[in-house]
């Protein structure tokens, strides 16, 4: 791998990690990606609008 | 005539609730701002992957023998290429299809490649000043297909060699053959051969890669450097990025498909497995349509998690 003036702070061009289950081979990078997105989709869930406490005293 | 009954996921009551200003332009420049400076702070933070282009020139140093290899069997047409079919020849049987559908077969030749004369007689036709060149393509030319024939027939038998920056091949009866394979293969560890096969070599500024990736893709060595980077099909390689990035997760679905039976074993993957998920796309576009799956989300009520103060009341 080259070094570029436009790397970034944390160096991800090396080889990467992979989790693999039987069928299943998903990259670490992947995974947390997928991890943080049903995270957000949880979190979206239940936490509150922001504000909403405040329309709801006006309703 | 009778009323119609009332359907709760097709009929909607109306409101007669309060209601709430809701201003979507606020809330639209929020998100934008916060997703131009997570952009931005992401791309600082991680960069962009930055790997090497795999060129002819990297190949043939790296593995000259496998580029040498490879080129015969552009020459004597047992490429992956040769026998590729459509878009790039006419190769009988050589097409996916979905049952009786050919539909690789129906988009017809329109980018027409012919592996001997593209990537092996007419590059080799582009070098200067080459008498030893010029004079074996004349040799090939010139012969009927049955010499030409014998000379692939015993040049098959014999593996060559690499050593002090030449190719080396056992004495056989091969024509011009090894004269044309170490050209070639001369050619690419000077870099010229990536150029020649750029856009058919008669355009300096081009981006049509057709060619040298075609060629690239037909060797051994490419592949390994997928496999390496865990890109290739059958490690959910349409979903992975190469060193530690996040790929294409999106595509989960669809590579999926290719690692279990019968797309697995299937000389038709792609042609089914692209069908599958065309179906499955239709499915997802009628859901509003299709009886049971559209009560999903009033059945689960997913809603009244997301609306609870509402509900509460």
């Amino acid at each position: 791998m080259q070094p570029s003036h436009l790397a970034g702070v944390i160096n991800l061009d090396h080889p990467g990690h992979y989790i693999h289950f039987h069928w299943l081979l998903i990259s670490y990078g992947n995974a947390i990606v997928i991890g943080l997105m049903v995270a957000t989709f949880v979190a979206v869930l239940f936490l509150p609008f922001p504000g909403s406490r405040l329309k709801d005293s006006h309703e | 005539m009778s009323k119609k009954s009332f359907n709760p996921d097709v009929d909607v009551v109306e409101w007669t609730g309060t209601h709430r200003p809701y201003d979507i332009i606020k809330e639209g420049t929020i998100a934008l701002v916060v997703m131009s400076l997570l952009v931005v702070l992401l791309s600082a933070l991680f960069s962009s992957p930055d790997d090497r282009p795999a060129t002819l020139r990297q190949w043939s140093h790296s593995d000259p023998v496998d580029f040498a290899n490879t080129a015969f069997s552009e020459l004597n047409g047992s490429s992956g290429t040769a026998g590729y079919g459509q878009p790039y020849n006419n190769t009988p049987n050589a097409t996916q299809t979905i049952g009786p559908l050919a539909l690789q077969r129906w988009m017809g030749v329109h980018i027409p490649v012919h592996p001997a004369a593209d990537f092996v007689l007419a590059t080799l036709a582009t070098l200067p000043d080459s008498p030893i060149i010029s004079a074996a393509l004349q040799q090939w030319k010139s012969s009927s297909n049955t010499a030409q024939f014998t000379w692939m027939e015993n040049f098959a038998k014999v593996t060559p060699t690499f050593s002090a920056g030449a190719l080396h091949f056992p004495p056989v009866d091969a024509g011009p053959i090894p004269v044309l394979m170490s050209g070639l293969t001369s050619m690419a560890r000077a870099g010229s051969l990536d150029q020649s096969l750029l856009g058919g070599g008669s355009n300096y500024y081009s981006t049509d890669y057709t060619r040298p990736l075609l060629f690239l893709a037909d060797g051994n060595w490419f592949s390994g450097l997928a496999e390496k980077q865990h890109l290739a099909g059958d490690q959910w390689g349409m979903m992975n990025e190469t060193g530690s990035y996040p790929g294409q997760a999106w595509l989960w679905l669809y590579t999926f498909w290719y690692q279990v039976p019968p797309f697995s074993a299937s000389e038709n993957a792609d042609s089914l497995i692209w069908g599958l998920m065309m179906v499955l796309t239709v499915i997802m576009i009628f859901v509003p349509f299709i009886p049971g799956v559209r009560s999903i989300p009033r059945r689960t009520k997913v809603y009244r998690l997301i609306w609870r103060n509402h509900y509460r009341k």
